[in-house]
Formats: structure tokens, sequence, C-alpha cells
């Protein structure tokens, strides 16, 4: 079995058999999207849900955000070859594991939930909540998944990253 | 030039979370009249029938992608002037030649933020207030 672990910001999508695609969270949420028809799978992994009307963010900030994290791992699952009809989504993260932070990760679980219900995108397994770490794997061949709790054991850090599209081209 | 009140647009995007977000960005802006579809081909006699002078497009979108959108629109008569803006994504550096190729007046990388899809719509109508 060959593991495809993933970090904040990161998605992968896996075709073919033997393959799994792991992470590790906190208040983060991963989202694993499965067309079970297409035996193609992918999961994601995202710092917040979306921003708040009156914060100024540049693009590179923008990147943390479950919109884009999400509309990434849909297109991704698709160029595989899914369908979106087929996609069926399960949710995992979203703990509470640092008093006073507002709530964060109940929040992004919110988000997760209702960016879902928005796409028309079927909910299956969900485990959000809490305030222990999780750690999540996932079989995109067959959209098997298992989280599990690991207490005690931080997210890994992010480590720095240019903006994706800081080479953007100049035409206009 | 015209205020953003008097500017029709017709936002194109495969996502509902996308069109949300842009619709709210937009209205912020001034805009009064907006619509939006889901897939080019559903936008392009929507956009003929409302003579929409703006159009925000998806790139990545199924059925039709927004090259071909764009194509459709610059070889349609009536529709051929109509400021078209496309969105694509962090890698489509080859799209962003071709939309350029085909008349696209101007393009925004995802993710962005409000003020960017702002100053993009600004340099083709001016400012908007």
């Amino acid at each position: 079995m060959r593991t495809i672990p993933i970090i904040q910001g990161e998605h992968a999508v896996v075709n073919e058999e033997g393959v799994v695609i792991s992470t590790l969270l906190g208040s983060c949420i991963a989202v694993c999207l499965h067309d079970a028809e297409k035996r193609i799978g992918g999961m994601n992994h995202f710092l917040l849900g979306e921003p708040g009307p009156d914060q100024k963010l540049n693009a590179s900030e923008l990147q943390r955000y479950g919109l884009h994290a999400m509309e990434l791992l849909i297109n991704a699952t698709m160029k595989a070859g899914a369908q979106r009809q087929n996609l069926r989504a399960h949710l995992y993260g979203g703990a509470n594991i640092i008093a006073g932070l507002g709530g964060i990760g109940t929040a992004n679980a919110a988000f997760a939930k209702r960016f879902l219900e928005t796409e028309g995108i079927a909910i299956g397994h969900v485990d959000t909540g809490g305030n222990r770490a999780r750690k999540v794997e996932f079989r995109p061949y067959d959209g098997k998944v298992r989280s599990r709790c690991v207490a005690d054991v931080p997210p890994p850090p992010v480590p720095e990253r240019k903006p994706e599209h800081c080479g953007e081209i100049e035409l206009f | 030039m015209p205020a953003a009140s008097q500017i029709k647009v017709m936002v194109v995007d495969d996502q509902a979370s996308m069109r949300a977000m842009i619709r709210r960005a937009l209205q912020d802006f001034g805009f009064k009249d907006v619509r939006d579809k889901p897939t080019a081909t559903e936008a392009l006699p929507a956009i003929k029938s409302d003579r929409v002078h703006l159009v925000i497009s998806d790139y990545n979108m199924p059925e039709m992608d927004g090259l071909a959108f764009l194509e459709a629109v610059r070889k349609d008569e009536v529709l051929a002037k109509t400021v078209f803006i496309m969105l694509t994504g962090s890698s489509d550096r080859e799209v962003v030649q071709k939309a350029a190729a085909l008349g696209v007046n101007n393009y925004l990388v995802k993710p962005f933020a409000p003020a960017a899809l702002k100053e993009k719509i600004e340099r083709v109508f001016g400012a908007l207030t």
C-alpha cells in the first residue's frame, strides 16, 4: 500500500488501487471526495473556511481558505475522470483544540457542510468537532476512510511557500 | 465611463459558491444588475437576450470551457464587443495566452480578493464610481 501524505493547503487525487491519502488534522478540515462508479477519489486539507466580509487578504492568504481548496479538489477530481453528479463527500477535522480560539474548528466544519450543500454534493460520513487531533486515511479507489483520534499529536508545521501564481503573465 | 449600476453583468462558473462570492463582491462595488449561470451553454443565449455588457467567466468548466465560450462570444456579431474577463487557475498560463489571442479583455487568477476583481473591471471600464 503506497501512502500519499498531504498537509495544509494541499490536495491529492488518485484513481489506482493500493494507494492511501493521509493527513493529520486539528481544527483544519479534510474533505474526501469519491466517485464510486469511476473509482476515483481525492482529499484536501484546508486551514480556514472562508474569510470574513471585511477581511482584506491577498491571493496567497486566500489559498488557505476552503472555497479555493474545494474548487481545486473538485476540478482535479473531475479532471481525473470523475463525474460531478457521482461525487460523495466525507468530512473530517474541525476540532476545537486550543481553548479561546472562538470555535474555529466548528466554523470550519460548518463551512464545509454548507459548501457541499450549496454545490449539491452528497455528504456521507461526517466526523468533526471534539477537541482532539485526527489522523485520516482515505483509500480513493474503493472510497474507504479511517479517521481516528490521535491525542497529543500536533499537526505538522506548515512550510513557508511562495504564492503559486507569482509568475503571473502581464498581458494587459 | 459608465457607473457600476449601469453595467449588466453575467457571472459564469460551475460552482455555486464561487458565483455567490462574485455576486456579493459585485454588489459591494455598486453593480445592480448581476445574473449568473452554471454553464457557458446556458449563459450564451442569456447574454444575447439580456444585452449583457460584462461577462465574468471561469475557464475550467464542463461542457464548454471558458476559451470555447470566449470564442463563441467573439464570433457572434451581436456579442462580439461584450467585455469578457476570464477567471483561471494558477497553472493555466497557456490558457491565458490563448484567451489573449481570442480577445479576452482581462483575466484574473484564482483565488482572488474582491479588490483584485474590481481593479480588473476598472482597467476595462474605468472607475466604477
